[in-house]
């Protein structure tokens, strides 16, 4: 996949030559083992690290810290783009921004008393993890462009395997799963997207260089993506078009600047912002109950939302158009302040009519005209796969973890999976958060994952292994539990298989969550 | 005959799309319109063109009402659809010179009315009520029109916009009756009486007052066109036959009440139901249209032309 060329902008001063002297050190101890081994016909062994990374956007770079600071410093991150920061660094389309307050979207081990507003935008949260990346000396750990393309165990060292796209290969004791929930894309499959002639752009691909000024410009899409961009492009482009499948509840958002005292209060007091994000905190944690589970509360953010809606937008069939027909967290919740008015500007359209095609010049709907524009903006999500896995992962006795889930994918407290050993998954099986930051989940999954390999590093395990029969008493338990939430009450979204299984969202508060990560039963595990 | 599958259906429609830009509407042909046939046909098609529209915001409601996924889609797609139709037919009278400008053509009055009704109450009809009203307008009004269409007018143009408008047609009636059928057959007696009680609704009575002359208004646009009456009565004829073909359908109670209002329409004779409707339609026409509140907004998402620029 190739990454925005912003990436590459954003990247291009931070390429520590350190990063190439132990990439070729490693490469001088393969050819020394090749050169051992030289007639077998397997490819030669690689020298072990601890733990093997995949990913550095959060997830990834959030474990590296957490090893440092358990003094585990012999560790590797693949990252098979050319910069950090996952999600924040491809996700650079203007407007771009997190939906939960920054306080609260980062790490409370690495908290950032200087955040400018109480949502920032993507470059801010970039900026972030390139701090983290510089304060704890990342960089050196970080091998790029390093496109896992296989995870293999071998039951007898121990060890597991990455090999790459370009057949490089990369060894860890224990391996980390940090490739993002959301990191694959691709334009929608829609018929005749490749006959369009004009320009194309995702907004996870964003193009930087393309100048939207006077331009026609339709937006397909209007999920979170689409509503941040949709209001910063009817700024610039003389007019834009926006397509709609479904509406979604959207939310006031209550952003503002943080004052300086503020940011001054944080830093002489950090005690201060740590009170501000238990407030945080439990502001969400509250959301809970109206997002997850079908409860009074439920009905009062629809009327928030409803009230919102109405206060914006006075033309009825305009509010029909933009009426949910759909419980209000049963798909992602979105904020916006600036996205319905954006919408009723002289050179904005909201679009309802099917899409039948795209033409040469432009969307054909169903009402049989052709929407004739310049560029076309998909804002029309990501590639999840939650029956499956982004590339094969081989467990004991040669078991593919994709062929398993085939149904829905399972885990045991999301992290780990029977016949698996010493592989640890964030943002694995039902993990998601769909009213708190996902950095909150991520941090328990980081400890837990920690103590496991503790664990196998202090006595000096080869397997570390999940029970199978501990494994499905959670599942039962978990899918029992999402019976009863808003994700299961009939609407399709992306939290759920075709035959409408939730391999996605965690059916609880982040606290029970945290509870749940925070007890490492050494009893739920077979060891070798 | 059996009911179809409705997923294989919402396939089919996904794949089957067609649009404005499909036809050359500067095709010649247009001269084949008589000066004596001008007139009539400008009002007739303007009526047409807003059956249409009023069709579509029928089947707007029924997309967000309808019980299962699939329906509530296949509406979406019909919703579309007759603007579209409304659309192309628009594209035809400019075509023959009828719309003043770029003016959309004033609704009549008893459409107004039903533009009004629709607006506020449809949304709020239950689903079985608007999925029998809607096949019935579909076929004594929209196909039926259609067919004397193009027993009257001779442009090739015509012809060609209507096979792809009646192809179309052919998809809304089955799945119109296949959900009429679908009702019939889980209608318990519980919800049978829920449905009549439904009928003292006085939204649904409104309705019904405003159905009735649109109806009567659409035969003696018919007439004036010079074409018999009595086709229109086999059109809706044929809403008892279909709808009537098998134990769901007859079992429906909504059929059944369409039905003799369909009866009723078609049988001249029936003193009682014409005196009143007949009048209706005079005094709607008298109705001054300042009168009437402001179109709504989904009004003016109408237009001729195939590719829109902004
Ligand atoms: C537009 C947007 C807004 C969001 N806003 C919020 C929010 O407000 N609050 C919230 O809680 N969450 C939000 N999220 C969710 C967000 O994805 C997570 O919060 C978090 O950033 C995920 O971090 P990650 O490290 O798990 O994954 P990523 O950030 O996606 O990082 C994964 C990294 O792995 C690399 N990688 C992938 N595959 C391979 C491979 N095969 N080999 C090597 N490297 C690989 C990728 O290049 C990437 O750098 C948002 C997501 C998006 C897309
Ligand atoms: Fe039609
Ligand atoms: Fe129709």
């Amino acid at each position: 996949m190739s990454e925005s060329s912003n990436a590459k902008k954003a990247s291009a001063g931070k390429k520590a030559p350190a990063r190439r002297k132990s990439a070729a050190k490693k490469a001088a101890t393969a050819r020394k083992a090749a050169a051992r081994k030289a007639p077998a016909k397997r490819a030669p062994a690689v020298t072990p690290v601890s733990v093997l990374i995949v990913g550095a956007g959060f997830a990834g770079l959030g474990m590296a810290i957490r090893l440092k600071q358990a003094g585990i410093d012999d560790f590797v991150i693949l990252e098979r783009g050319n910069a950090v920061g996952g999600t924040w660094r491809d996700n650079q389309y203007p407007g771009a921004a997190c939906d939960i307050p920054s306080n609260l979207y980062s790490y409370s081990f690495a908290p950032n008393p200087n955040w400018s507003r109480s949502f920032s935008g993507s470059q801010e949260i970039l900026d972030y993890i390139h701090h983290l990346v510089a304060e704890f000396d990342l960089e050196k750990h970080i091998r790029f462009e390093k496109n896992v393309a296989d995870l293999s165990f071998d039951e007898k060292t121990g060890v597991w395997t990455a090999t790459t796209d370009k057949k490089e290969r990369f060894a860890g004791r224990a391996a980390i799963m940090a490739q993002g929930p959301l990191s694959n894309c691709s334009f929608p499959n829609i018929t005749g997207i490749d006959d369009f002639a004009g320009k194309k752009i995702h907004s996870a691909r964003w193009d930087h260089d393309y100048d939207f000024t006077g331009k026609n410009v339709a937006v397909i899409g209007t999920g979170a993506s689409g509503i941040q961009i949709i209001p910063e492009l009817v700024n610039v482009a003389k007019h834009v078009k926006v397509f709609q499948r479904t509406p979604g509840w959207v939310l006031p958002r209550p952003d503002f600047s943080t004052p300086e005292w503020n940011k001054l209060l944080f830093k002489k007091l950090p005690a201060s912002q740590q009170a501000m994000r238990n407030l945080l905190y439990w502001t969400h944690e509250s959301m809970a109950l109206a997002v997850i589970w079908n409860s009074p509360l439920t009905r009062i953010a629809e009327r928030v939302a409803k009230l919102h809606l109405r206060r914006q937008v006075k033309d009825r069939w305009l509010r029909r158009q933009l009426t949910p027909d759909f419980t209000i967290g049963c798909k992602r919740v979105l904020v916006s302040n600036d996205y319905y008015p954006a919408l009723q500007k002289d050179n904005a359209k909201l679009i309802t009519w099917p899409i039948a095609r795209i033409s040469e010049k432009g969307v054909r709907t169903v009402e049989g005209i052709e929407h004739q524009v310049d560029c076309i903006v998909f804002a029309t999500g990501f590639d999840v796969s939650n029956s499956g896995t982004p590339f094969p992962v081989k467990g004991r006795g040669g078991r593919v973890l994709g062929e398993q889930w085939k149904g829905g994918a399972q885990a045991y407290k999301s992290i780990n999976v029977a016949g698996f050993p010493n592989l640890f998954m964030t943002f694995g099986p039902n993990s998601g958060p769909g009213h708190n930051s996902a950095l909150v989940y991520m941090e328990s999954q980081l400890e837990y994952a920690l103590k496991g390999i503790r664990k196998i590093i202090g006595e000096n395990l080869k397997v570390l292994d999940v029970k199978e029969e501990v494994q499905q008493r959670y599942n039962k338990s978990i899918q029992k539990r999402l019976a009863k939430t808003n994700w299961n009450s009939g609407c399709k979204s992306w939290y759920l298989t075709e035959d409408g299984f939730n391999a996605t969202m965690y059916p609880g508060f982040a606290t029970q969550y945290a509870a749940q990560m925070a007890d490492f039963r050494e009893d739920d595990y077979e060891t070798a | 005959m059996a009911s179809i599958d409705l997923d294989k259906m919402l396939e089919k429609i996904k794949s089957t799309q067609w649009a404005l830009s499909d036809i050359d509407w500067d095709a010649p042909g247009a001269e084949l319109i008589t000066e004596e046939q001008w007139p009539k046909l400008k009002e007739f098609m303007a009526d047409l063109m807003w059956i249409e529209h009023v069709g579509a915001r029928a089947f707007a409601a029924l997309s967000k009402k309808a019980p299962t996924d699939t329906l509530r889609e296949i509406y979406s797609y019909f919703h579309a659809e007759e603007q579209r139709h409304a659309n192309a037919e628009m594209a035809l009278m400019r075509r023959w010179g009828m719309l003043d400008g770029d003016e959309i053509p004033e609704p009549n009055v008893n459409l107004r009315i039903v533009i009004e009704w629709l607006d506020r109450f449809a949304d709020e009809m239950p689903v079985y009520v608007l999925g029998t009203v809607v096949p019935m307008l579909e076929i004594a009004l929209d196909g039926a029109l259609c067919t004397f269409l193009l027993e009257t007018v001779e442009d090739p143009v015509c012809h060609q916009a209507f096979e792809k408008i009646n192809d179309d047609e052919s998809r809304h009636l089955g799945v119109g009756f296949t959900v009429m059928e679908m009702q019939g057959r889980s209608a318990s007696y519980i919800k049978m009486v829920q449905m009549m009680a439904r009928v003292m609704d006085p939204r649904l009575i409104l309705g019904i007052a405003s159905y009735m002359p649109l109806l009567n208004k659409m035969r003696d646009n018919v007439i004036a066109m010079g074409l018999p009456e009595e086709k229109l009565y086999k059109a809706m004829q044929k809403f008892e036959r279909i709808g009537g073909r098998t134990e769901e359908g007859r079992r429906n109670p909504w059929f059944q009440l369409i039905k003799q209002h369909g009866r009723w329409v078609t049988n001249r004779s029936n003193k009682a139901y014409h005196v009143p409707v007949d009048a209706l339609v005079k005094i709607t026409g008298l109705v001054p249209r300042k009168a009437l509140p402001a179109v709504p907004s989904w009004v003016k998402e109408l237009t001729y032309e195939p590719v829109a620029t902004r």
